[in-house]
């Protein structure tokens, strides 16, 4: 790696830390290198609710920047009984706490993807659809995913799931607030009660050539059968 | 008060050995939540279902929350099991002295990152990639590859490599550290393979 790569340092769960992290800061402040702090605080974890989090989130954030010296903080609420950062509560934590931030400061905040479902499935894109949604209308800097199935299956996510993560943000980019809400809200109807029964969906292997790194007919299909739920949701390709 | 010089990495270690005893299980069960709840009581905090929001009144709240939590409780070290804490000029001097853009990679595959806002027209930057995922061996080029070929992914975020020469990374062994040296430069590589060698990871 050189200095203009993301060097990670994690926060542990909640406003804790160990030594080892503050040795490893050292090293990287010694190279001048870009830090990227990250932490994902956990809704119905410590902190309890969705405001609790929130603050516990903003706390988080800052501290990024007083310990680290982050260059960026990676954010990432996520939910304590589906493992996702997609779900209605853990979309409000991150788009409260980076309306916040970029509001009265000057961070610089990303945010990670963790969708239930698995690539090639509706489900998966349009829950990386809600949060792309988000976070580009909160002021969010850098989007990070996207870890589909949860990010706990090998080799199950693909360039398909980022490319649409960046395509709804192109699209959001600019939008009035009140109708990415409405909107957002749509989305989410869509699969929250899927979540215990999410389609885990195909490796890596399954939905592209491997060969030539093209997604097969069947993935670009459901691909655009995510983009036409959305655009009858009203967003605007 | 004022601070005798900016908060870094060896003040904290130095706070960090001498700060509150505190256990763990006291911080996580009764600091956290009990602190978190009289804060959001305190300053009325409520979202009221948005998802983003458009009532700055109650956003300045939660920043002030927020900032009160991390300067009431301060940050636990797991390690000492002591408290370290924060004046409230020390983290003011964090805020106001942040890095206000930056350079992820090189050359014309580099993206300056650099302030957005609530509503901003320009779209954030994409770090595409499995984030963490765990990835095979045999699969971890390609699938960082689809990633780089996508025009809309700006730098890229890595997947876990589960086994290394055929082996699992197992932590403080020597293959913890060759797969971590490996997933660098198979990204690099595939980035490369992709026509964009200079993008960040």
């Amino acid at each position: 790696m050189i200095s203009s790569d993301s060097h990670e340092v994690s926060q542990l769960n909640e406003l804790k830390i160990d030594l080892d992290a503050i040795s490893v800061i050292a090293h990287y402040n010694g190279n001048s290198d870009i830090i990227m702090d990250e932490q994902m605080p956990i809704f119905g974890g410590y902190a309890g609710g969705v405001e609790e989090t929130a603050i516990v989130d903003i706390a988080t954030h800052i501290n990024a920047f007083v310990m680290s010296n982050a260059s960026w903080h990676l954010d990432g609420p996520v939910h304590i009984r589906w493992g996702s950062t997609n779900t209605r509560e853990t979309l409000m934590i991150a788009g409260w706490t980076c309306a916040t931030i970029s509001e009265f400061t000057d961070m610089l905040s990303g945010n990670q993807y963790y969708p239930c479902a698995g690539p090639c499935t509706e489900m998966c894109l349009l829950e990386a659809s809600a949060q792309s949604m988000t976070d580009t209308a909160s002021g969010r800097e850098i989007l990070s995913g996207v870890a589909a199935a949860k990010g706990v299956v090998q080799d199950k996510t693909t360039g398909m799931e980022a490319r649409m993560m960046g395509e709804v943000a192109r699209a959001t980019a600019g939008m009035d607030i009140g109708e990415v809400n409405k909107i957002i809200d749509g989305v989410v109807k869509l699969y929250e009660n899927d979540y215990a029964k999410a389609p885990q969906g195909k490796t890596f292997q399954e939905c592209y050539d491997v060969k030539t790194i093209t997604p097969t007919d069947e993935y670009v299909s459901v691909y655009d059968g995510a983009r036409k739920k959305l655009e009858e949701l009203g967003l605007v390709f | 008060m004022t601070y005798s010089r900016s908060m870094d990495c060896y003040e904290f270690y130095d706070r960090a050995k001498k700060g509150e005893k505190m256990t763990q299980d006291d911080w996580d069960l009764m600091t956290i939540p009990m602190k978190s709840m009289e804060l959001k009581q305190k300053y009325g905090i409520d979202f009221k279902n948005q998802f983003v929001p458009t009532d700055k009144d109650m956003m300045g709240n939660l920043f002030k929350a927020g900032f009160e939590m991390l300067l009431e409780c301060g940050i636990y070290c797991t390690d000492t099991k002591r408290i370290v804490k924060y004046t409230e000029d020390e983290i003011w001097n964090a805020i106001n002295n942040v890095q206000k853009k930056f350079v992820l990679g090189t050359g014309r595959d580099s993206v300056t990152v650099k302030k957005r806002k609530v509503g901003s027209k320009r779209k954030p930057i994409v770090q595409g990639g499995p984030t963490g995922s765990p990835i095979s061996e045999e699969m971890f080029m390609p699938v960082h590859m689809s990633y780089a070929l996508e025009k809309e992914v700006d730098t890229i975020v890595n997947g876990v490599m589960m086994t290394v020469r055929g082996k699992p990374p197992i932590p403080k062994s020597p293959y913890e550290i060759l797969a971590a040296k490996t997933e660098t430069r198979l990204i690099k590589q595939a980035a490369a393979m992709a026509g964009r060698p200079g993008m960040g990871i």
